[in-house]
C-alpha cells in the first residue's frame, strides 16, 4: 500500500514517465502475487 | 513511386492521419477521468465508513480490490495531471488507460472469486450489504464500469484527448482539490493496513482487529 501512495505521489508531481510505469506494474504484480498467497484452496462448487 | 499515404489501393486520396479534436469532447473526457477518481475515492471513503463506523474489518481479498481500485485511478490520475501540464498526447492518454483497465481487470479477478466463494444457497457472504448487494460485488461492478469507461474513451480517442481548463479557473481548483481527495485516502489507506497488518506482512484471513494495537498493547 505504500508502494501504492509512492506512485499516486510520483504521478501528482510528474515524475519520470519510466519510473511511474515500472512502479506501477511493480505494485500491479505484488497485488497478483498477494491474491496468489491468499487464495489457497479450490472453490468447492459441486451443484 | 508514391507515398502509401498519398493514396488508398483504391486510388482514392487517403484520409489524414489526424483528425480535428473537438473541445467539447476532449472537456468531457478531461472531467470523466475526475469522475473516474472522485467515483473511487467515495467508494474507498464508503469502505471506510464500513471499517470504522460498523466496526467491520476489511479481509485480505477486500484489501486486495482497494489496491485495484488505487491502481486503476493512478491511471486516471496520471492522465489528469499530464493534461493539466499540456503533456498529454494521444499514444499517453492511451497508456494510462491501459494501466486504468489492467488494473480493473485484477481487480475483478479478485471480488470474482469473492463471489464465487459466497455463491452457494444459505451463505449469507462476508460482511454487511449495502443498497441489497455486498461490498465485493459493487466492487465488480465498479471495475466493470471501468473497462466500459476506458473501452468509449478509446474509442473517441481520435476526436477527444483530455484538455485542462485554464491555470486558475475553478475547474482548475476542482481538479487540484478532487487529485488531493485522492492522495488522503490512499495516504489513509497506508496508515489503515499498517494498523491491521502489526509486524506482518499479510493480513490474516479472517481479522478481528487491528494488529498493531494488539501487539504494541501486548493484547
Amino acid at each position: 500500500m505504500a508502494g501504492l501512495f509512492a506512485v499516486a505521489i510520483l504521478v501528482y508531481r510528474g515524475a519520470n514517465r519510466g519510473l511511474i510505469i515500472g512502479l506501477w506494474l511493480l505494485a500491479v504484480l505484488a497485488t497478483i502475487a498477494l491474491f496468489r498467497y491468499h487464495v489457497t484452496s479450490p472453490l468447492d462448487l459441486s451443484f | 513511386m508514391a507515398a502509401e499515404t498519398d493514396v488508398t489501393a483504391a486510388g482514392q486520396p487517403s484520409p489524414p492521419l489526424t483528425e480535428e479534436r473537438s473541445p467539447l469532447l476532449s472537456t468531457l473526457v478531461y472531467w470523466g477521468a475526475h469522475a473516474w477518481m472522485l467515483g473511487y475515492t467515495v467508494v474507498m471513503l464508503m469502505a471506510f465508513s464500513v471499517q470504522f463506523l460498523q466496526g467491520e474489518y476489511p479481509c485480505p481479498l477486500c484489501m486486495l480490490q482497494r489496491y485495484a481500485m488505487i491502481l486503476s485511478t493512478i491511471g486516471a490520475l496520471w492522465i489528469i495531471m499530464q493534461a493539466r501540464r499540456g503533456e498529454l498526447t494521444t499514444a499517453r492518454y492511451a497508456q494510462a488507460l491501459g494501466m486504468g483497465v489492467l488494473a480493473a481487470v485484477t481487480g475483478t479477478s479478485v471480488s470474482m472469486r469473492q463471489i464465487l466463494l459466497h455463491i452457494l444457497p444459505d451463505d449469507q457472504g462476508y460482511g454487511s450489504k449495502v443498497l441489497g448487494l455486498h461490498l465485493y460485488t459493487w466492487a465488480d461492478i465498479t471495475f466493470a464500469i471501468v473497462v466500459l469507461y476506458v473501452a468509449i474513451a478509446l474509442m473517441l480517442t481520435s476526436k477527444a484527448v483530455p484538455t485542462a481548463p485554464a491555470i486558475g479557473s475553478l475547474g482548475w481548483k476542482v481538479s487540484t482539490g478532487l487529485g488531493w481527495l485522492f492522495l488522503l485516502v490512499v495516504a489513509a489507506n497506508v496508515v489503515a493496513i499498517i494498523f491491521l497488518e502489526g509486524f506482518a506482512w499479510v493480513l490474516p484471513d479472517d481479522p478481528n482487529g487491528y494488529n498493531l494495537i494488539e501487539q504494541l498493547t501486548g493484547g
